[in-house]
């Protein structure tokens, strides 16, 4: 037997075997877990004398580190999925164009294997903290054992409802799409509580509320809320989508570098374009989750917040300051790049507002990423005249990095605007006025932002946080919430003065969807790394102490390495489950009996090619 | 800093180089994607080394060895430890004015306030606030909110608040009111007519 022809039959043998069969196992195992949850409450008294196992060479906190870093990746991308292949869905239903429909389908194609997949890491995962922490596990089995079961009740829903909701996907079209569209509203429903009753168990770690009386109910509702579990339940939730829509732009980006056919590049440069949006629109309010998260943890207390903002791990907030501000580089640049090459023409005219744009995200990074207190020897410190920079020690403060998170909102914001405006003439009689105002309107709101900021430095903190911090972020949201309703009347009855061409996006386009999609996960690999470390030395904030050697967090070099791994490690495994996922396309496309033609420098195609759209030569968009 | 830790850069360098040879010299397309991100990976590693190194550390236990605690500068010497460490104190507080302060001011605590005064707000920090603390300007509200010292999360115990009275005191130029005796004593400290005079 050829190499080749063992590829070929192990390929077959996991087509074969690829969804159902790996959904099966993962309902298995969490069905072997329930069991083990049992013994874990059972062993409580036992595992008094062993509180923590370890394992020699590698560390337990590293391995713990590494699958729930996974896991957790892994369900951010699980749950985003579904939303994205949600909308895009409702989006085809109502417009009636079938690529929206078919570009649903191919994402929740993917979610069979992925979920499969997460499950099986969570059930590592658990069997992982039940034998080296089980004095932690112990006490939280004893606390939260009431959630256990109500999660793997919805866990069996989500299962059965995600396999009516693919496998059902072409019997249901027509008069039935009603029903299915329901069933995607249940699968999102039940993948929403999948998230939340976890996150309880999280922040119960780090703002506990420990109520001695009453019923296992009573104790575990008591837990679950405490003050950062709805925060943290937004947050990720926002998270989700955001990650959901920029992998899904990475998946695009790499097909799209790979592709051979005209119809390919099309396809997926459109494909790009759709992730790159969600990506954006879940990013542009996740600041204000997490504004209102940092709240939460400073009003539940002050020690673990200034632990996060001004102790230990101060540092980490300019990396990710960094990381953000590479991502809303990349968003922008990706907007910029669609109105040069894909509305041929215009790009002359948008050179000016793109530099002005351009500027702004620099300079408000660049401030952002000013620290607060630089580290530095008595010496420099005495040149400096204190530990504050005496010109951009102004820039470290939280009044001037909130005004420029606010500005880079308004600046991506104004990127798609922009992009969506692009290459339409406006035909309503009241378009010029609309412009105008829309134009007063977002000067006057970034003057304010600007304003609002500056007064910062002069009244009291609490007055800063609460009323003017506040008033930054509902002005942000207004122009949000005002301008896209007010763009889509106004380009209602625009007429289109060139045509959008799909497919003509340079290579970089897609390294750059590629790049947003890896800021993305380190961002969550880095703020996940936050917010376990601000539990300091305590499993259980306050009440529950670590007592193990790894009762202190590493420093931000060691962390920072750690991310890169898993980081590399998630983008290795979800190749991977496309890879499995899209294995069937290539044995059924048409290429095999009559190959597509190849174009000239162009490289062949990785994995099997996608539905185009609906056999147009160049998809038009008018949106 | 462990060696793995001083080996970061080169390692994170080496990441990088991986990632730039494999742009420069292989051709697949997949692959040439691996190596832009082994790129941008190894970058954020090598920033993620360069910037100032501070892991965070479980507090230092003092003991309280009698037999080493002659004065009560001695215990002053411990109080300060404790004050910058396992007390959290410096989290919040400063010693000297600071902009944006979240908490009050604790330069010249010590001769402001009675030992009984300081200890009740270390470990009853609502019962009484007292609102003209600066003794100048308008009396001004804090965004923090004092924890109580002797309990979990930060949990002092009766020896060790004593000791951070005393290194207060000291600070403030006060002659220290804590005897060594003091912190033999199992019971805390009376506080309860305090809180009656000042409600009067």
């Amino acid at each position: 037997m050829t190499l080749q022809s063992a590829i070929r039959t192990v390929g077959s043998s996991i087509r074969n075997i690829r969804a159902s069969s790996l959904l099966g196992w993962g309902v298995l195992v969490a069905f072997l877990v329930l069991p083990c949850l049992v013994l874990a409450q059972g062993a409580a008294t036992q595992a008094m004398s062993v509180e923590y196992r370890d394992i020699p060479g590698i560390g337990s906190r590293n391995v713990i580190w590494f699958i729930a870093q996974q896991h957790l990746l892994l369900a951010g991308f699980v749950l985003g999925v579904p939303l994205f292949a949600w909308v895009c869905e409702i989006v085809g239903w109502k417009t009636k164009e079938p690529r929206y429909d078919k570009l649903a389908k191919e994402f929740t194609k993917l979610l069979t294997s992925a979920y499969a997949t997460t499950a099986l890491f969570g059930g590592i995962l658990l069997f992982l903290l039940i034998g080296l922490y089980p004095k932690l596990m112990a006490y939280l089995t004893d606390i939260f054992y009431p959630t256990f079961v109500a999660y793997s009740i919805l866990f069996l829903l989500e299962t059965a409802v995600l396999y009516l909701y693919w496998y059902g996907w072409d019997s249901m079209q027509g008069n039935k799409k009603g029903f299915h569209l329901f069933l995607g509203f249940l699968l999102n429903l039940f993948a929403f509580f999948i998230m939340i009753i976890p996150n309880s168990w999280a922040t119960f770690q780090a703002s506990p509320v420990v109520v001695a009386d009453g019923t296992a109910l009573e104790r575990a509702w008591a837990a679950m809320w405490n003050p950062t579990w709805w925060p943290v339940n937004i947050h990720r939730f926002i998270a989700n989508v955001v990650l959901g829509g920029f992998i899904c732009g990475a998946y695009a980006g790499v097909r799209y570098l790979l592709a051979v056919s005209r119809e390919e590049r099309e396809h997926y440069d459109w494909m790009g374009y759709v992730g790159n949006f969600i990506g954006v629109f879940g990013m542009l309010p996740l600041p204000f989750a997490g504004y209102w998260l940092m709240r939460e943890i400073y009003q539940y207390n002050q020690q673990m917040g200034i632990t996060l903002m001004g102790g230990f791990l101060a540092w980490l907030f300019i990396l990710q300051a960094m990381l953000i501000g590479v991502l809303f580089l990349g968003a922008n640049y990706y907007f910029w790049m669609g109105i040069s090459y894909r509305i041929p023409g215009v790009a002359q005219s948008y050179k000016k507002p793109i530099l002005a744009m351009l500027i702004v995200l620099m300079v408000s990074l660049a401030v952002w990423m000013t620290p607060h207190t630089l580290v530095a020897s008595l010496q420099e410190a005495q040149q400096m005249g204190g530990a504050h920079h005496p010109l951009l020690g102004v820039f470290g403060v939280m009044s001037a990095k909130m005004t420029v998170a606010n500005l880079m909102i308004l600046v991506t914001f104004m990127s798609f605007i922009m992009y969506w405006r692009a290459g339409k003439q406006e035909t309503a009689p009241w378009a010029k006025i609309a412009k105008a105002i829309m134009g007063g309107v977002l000067a006057v709101a970034a003057i304010t932002i600007v304003v609002l900021g500056v007064w910062g430095y002069f009244v009291p903190a609490l007055f800063r946080i609460n009323t003017l911090s506040v008033a930054q972020v509902l002005i942000v949201l207004f122009i949000l919430v005002t301008f896209t309703p007010l763009t889509a009347v106004l380009l209602k009855s625009a007429k289109t003065t060139t045509e959008m061409v799909w497919g003509q996006m340079p290579v970089r386009s897609g390294y750059t969807l590629v790049s947003n999609a890896v800021m993305v996960i380190l961002l969550m690999s880095l703020m996940g790394y936050a917010r376990s470390s601000s539990r300091v030395h305590w499993h259980v904030y306050g009440v529950l102490r670590d007592t193990s050697e790894y009762a202190y967090s590493p420093a931000l070099g060691y962390a920072a390495a750690l991310m890169s791994l898993n980081t590399f490690f998630f983008c290795l495994l979800v190749a991977f489950i496309f890879w499995v996922a899209t294995m069937g396309d290539k044995s059924q496309a048409p290429s095999k009996e009559s190959p597509q033609k190849v174009e000239p420098g162009l490289t062949p195609v990785m994995a099997g090619g996608s539905p185009s759209s609906g056999g147009k030569g160049g998809v038009q968009d008018n949106r | 800093m462990s060696e793995f830790e001083l080996l970061l850069p080169l390692l994170s360098l080496i990441v990088m180089g991986s990632g730039i040879v494999i742009l420069l010299f292989i051709k697949a397309m997949f692959v040439r994607v691996v190596g832009f991100v082994v790129i941008m990976l190894g970058l954020f590693s090598l920033i993620g080394a360069s910037i100032p190194q501070a892991p965070s550390l479980p507090p230092a236990v003092e003991t309280f060895d009698m037999a080493r605690i002659q004065t009560p500068d001695d215990l002053a010497f411990i109080g300060q430890k404790i004050f910058f460490s396992k007390g959290q104190c410096a989290l919040c507080h400063s010693i000297g004015p600071r902009e944006a302060a979240r908490c009050p001011d604790l330069k010249g605590i010590g001769a402001k306030l009675t030992r009984e005064f300081i200890y009740e707000s270390l470990t009853q920090p609502q019962a009484y606030i007292y609102k003209d603390f600066r003794h100048e300007g308008l009396p001004q509200e804090y965004p923090a909110r004092m924890p109580h010292i002797n309990k979990n999360p930060i949990a002092l115990t009766n020896q060790e608040i004593l000791s951070v009275i005393a290194f207060l005191q000291k600070m403030s130029g006060e002659p220290i009111s804590i005897k060594v005796e003091d912190v033999m004593k199992p019971e805390a400290i009376e506080v309860a007519s305090i809180r009656g005079a000042a409600e009067n």
